[in-house]
């Protein structure tokens, strides 16, 4: 199928300073695609381009096939929701959803259909003649939320429309767009910076860093096969250990750690200064000196569910979730063993993933992704 | 506070008790008008066209606020939202106005009025108090300060700017417009040089000037100008507890005085 939104070669500068660097995007029709990064990436200036309350420096933007960088917001059949839900004051819930319909010059009862129903789909009913001051933060983003399905658009987007919830707020709006979305399979573009949410919502996820794409992929594929150290750091917590290493054949020496090699596999001639990634979850950890690399613990946290220990080995930090069977406190020495299958390999200059040992990887991964 | 608005209050008493004073006890000085007679009203009624007078008030008080309003939220709907050339620059030659006197564009303005053939008319009350800047610095001020994301909101709902302005912003400006309304309003009706300059005849004069008649180079007639006074301020009071409650708010809210 074609694609329903397509994005080439996006550029954008504010007066003189560029923030977006070139950015390449396809969206098929229905995905819900999560755009995830650091504070101040670009990725509220990208969606706003998109929903054109921004000028485009330079590249193309089309929805179904049609060039829309020139139109007027109101004109590419986009729908926002913003952080600060930007509902309007003076309005009741009934008006506000009405609003883009009542600019439509949509019949009254139509209109009056469409608020009905999204009202219902979101719980609304009982509040439709309050107006936003008298409703809590959750209600207030449903009812942003209302304002953007009643106009049917073709994309809806979304700029951090749940980071101004409490954290369990935060979980139910979750599952709730999640389950709107399946039912209306509504193109959505969803831009955050809360990793959970990015990888529980998204279809596609879509990671950015200073204006670039780092990674375009599923959830899963972003997580057990990061493109970049950025990526790899970024995504996952605790993050992914990442460790400087030389590479000598098939075999890396963890630079911090005075002689210990890692058995990691061959990634062809002249890489030899890489970064060694594995995450925390991956290091099989014993008491048993014989295997694996000796280290002392600094620090645990307590999760609940799990428990992290930060250990030290030389100069190297090295996060290890702790197994639930053996009981370890601070100070304590355990072993670490890296099973090759389980570790990532960056070239240390351009910080991308080497693929060489993916082989041996997926073959691990696969049954996993699949079951 | 309370000994403040005793302060403040007291000649406004005094100006009611006053008008109620017979005239052989007008100097006098007790607090209550020993015997209270409405034959000050009576004279003031039948030496002035004070109806009349009164309505020629009201009605360029209430154009000129409502004009100053509408220009006010025009241009500062511009100055708020739109980049255009030199748009600083105006914007700051508006702010300059409003620190230059009334009494020093009079002049130009009189020629101008005359020059149009509207001296003694009404219209050339209102004509110079078209646009004020005083309007326009405090709403686009609160136009400013109004979060951005709802005017986004409304332009991805397909509003432009004629809707934003008028269905958005306006109805949430209310504290501003009501406040400014009044001082508006209080100032045009408080006016006086503008209109002894052009008015001729009692009828097409405001009430200001029916005030100062009393006050003649044969003596002041206390009394009537007292009465006049009182009946003057009726409506400014009317309109200040009418649109009390929003002004209140808007300065706490605003926090501008
Ligand atoms: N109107 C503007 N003028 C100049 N610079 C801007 C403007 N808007 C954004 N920027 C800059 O563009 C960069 C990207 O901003 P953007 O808001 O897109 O970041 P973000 O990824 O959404 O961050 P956050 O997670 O904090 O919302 C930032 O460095 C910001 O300072
Ligand atoms: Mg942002």
């Amino acid at each position: 199928m074609m694609s329903q939104l397509s994005i080439r070669q996006l550029k954008k500068r504010y007066e003189g300073k560029q923030v977006l660097h070139g950015v390449d995007i396809e969206i098929e029709h229905g995905q819900f695609v999560v755009i995830v990064g650091p504070s101040g990436c670009g990725k509220s200036t990208l969606l706003r381009i998109i929903a054109g309350l921004e000028d485009v420096t330079e590249g193309e933007i089309s929805i179904d096939g049609e060039r829309v960088d020139d139109l007027d917001p109101a004109d590419r059949g986009c729908a926002m929701v913003f952080q600060n839900y930007a509902l309007y004051p003076h309005m009741t819930v009934r008006e506000n959803m009405a609003y883009p319909l009542k600019i439509a010059r949509m019949a009254k009862a139509e209109r009056e259909k469409r608020v009905g129903e999204a009202a219902d789909m979101l719980d609304l009913t009982a509040y439709l003649d309050r107006r936003p001051a008298q409703l809590s933060g959750g209600q207030r983003q449903r009812v942003a939320m209302g304002r953007a399905l009643v106009r049917e658009p073709r994309v809806f987007l979304f700029d951090e429309p749940l980071s101004n919830l409490d954290a369990k707020l935060r979980v139910t709006m979750r599952i709730e767009i999640k389950r709107l979305h399946r039912r209306l399979k509504a193109t959505s573009i969803f831009v955050t910076h809360d990793q959970i949410e990015a990888m529980t919502l998204a279809d596609r996820l879509i990671v950015m860093n200073a204006g670039l794409i780092e990674q375009i992929g599923s959830p899963v594929d972003i997580y057990r096969q990061p493109a970049s150290t950025f990526v790899a750091g970024f995504m996952g917590a605790p993050a992914m250990n990442l460790m400087p290493a030389r590479l000598a054949g098939t075999r890396a020496t963890l630079e911090r750690v005075s002689d210990y090699a890692v058995e990691t596999g061959s990634f062809g001639p002249g890489r030899d200064a890489i970064t060694l990634g594995i995450r925390p979850e991956d290091i099989v950890v014993s008491r048993d000196a014989r295997v694996g690399l000796l280290a002392r613990i600094d620090l645990i946290e307590e999760l609940g569910g799990s428990r992290i220990a930060y250990c030290s080995v030389g100069e190297q930090e090295i996060a290890v979730v702790l197994p639930k069977a053996v009981s370890f406190r601070e100070g304590d020495r355990l072993s670490l063993d890296f099973p090759a299958p389980a570790l990532h390999a960056f070239d240390r200059e351009t910080g991308l993933r080497l693929t060489a040992m993916n082989a041996a990887r997926q073959e691990v991964a696969n049954p996993l992704v699949t079951a | 506070m309370v000994v403040l608005s005793v302060f403040c209050l007291f000649p406004v008493y005094w100006m009611v008790v006053t008008s109620f004073r017979p005239a052989n006890a007008i100097f006098e000085t007790s607090l209550w008008p020993t015997a209270a007679s409405l034959d000050n009203y009576v004279y003031a009624l039948n030496a002035i066209p004070i109806g009349r007078m009164l309505v020629n008030t009201l009605l360029v008080s209430a154009m000129v606020t409502v004009a100053q309003l509408l220009t006010g939220l025009l241009a500062a709907y511009a100055f708020a939202r739109w980049r255009f050339p030199f748009d600083k620059i105006v914007y700051t030659l508006i702010a300059l106005t409003w620190l230059v006197p009334f009494q020093v564009v009079m002049i130009p303005n009189y020629l101008l009025v005359a020059n149009l053939g509207l001296l003694d008319s009404l219209a050339a009350l209102i004509l110079p108090h078209f646009a004020g800047a005083l309007a326009v610095l405090l709403l686009a001020q609160a136009m400013r300060s109004f979060p951005t994301e709802v005017i986004e909101a409304a332009r991805m709902d397909g509003a432009r700017s004629w809707r934003i302005l008028w269905e958005v912003l306006t109805p949430n400006l209310r504290g501003t417009i009501a406040s400014l309304a009044i001082l508006i309003f209080i100032s045009t009706w408080n006016e006086y040089f503008w209109p002894l300059l052009l008015s001729r005849t009692p009828e097409n004069s405001v009430i200001q000037i029916g005030i100062q008649m009393f006050m003649t180079s044969e003596g002041t007639a206390w009394g009537p100008l007292m009465a006049a006074a009182t009946l003057a301020s009726l409506p400014i009071l009317a309109i200040y507890v009418l649109l009390q409650q929003q002004v209140i708010q808007s300065f706490t809210k605003s926090g501008i005085r």
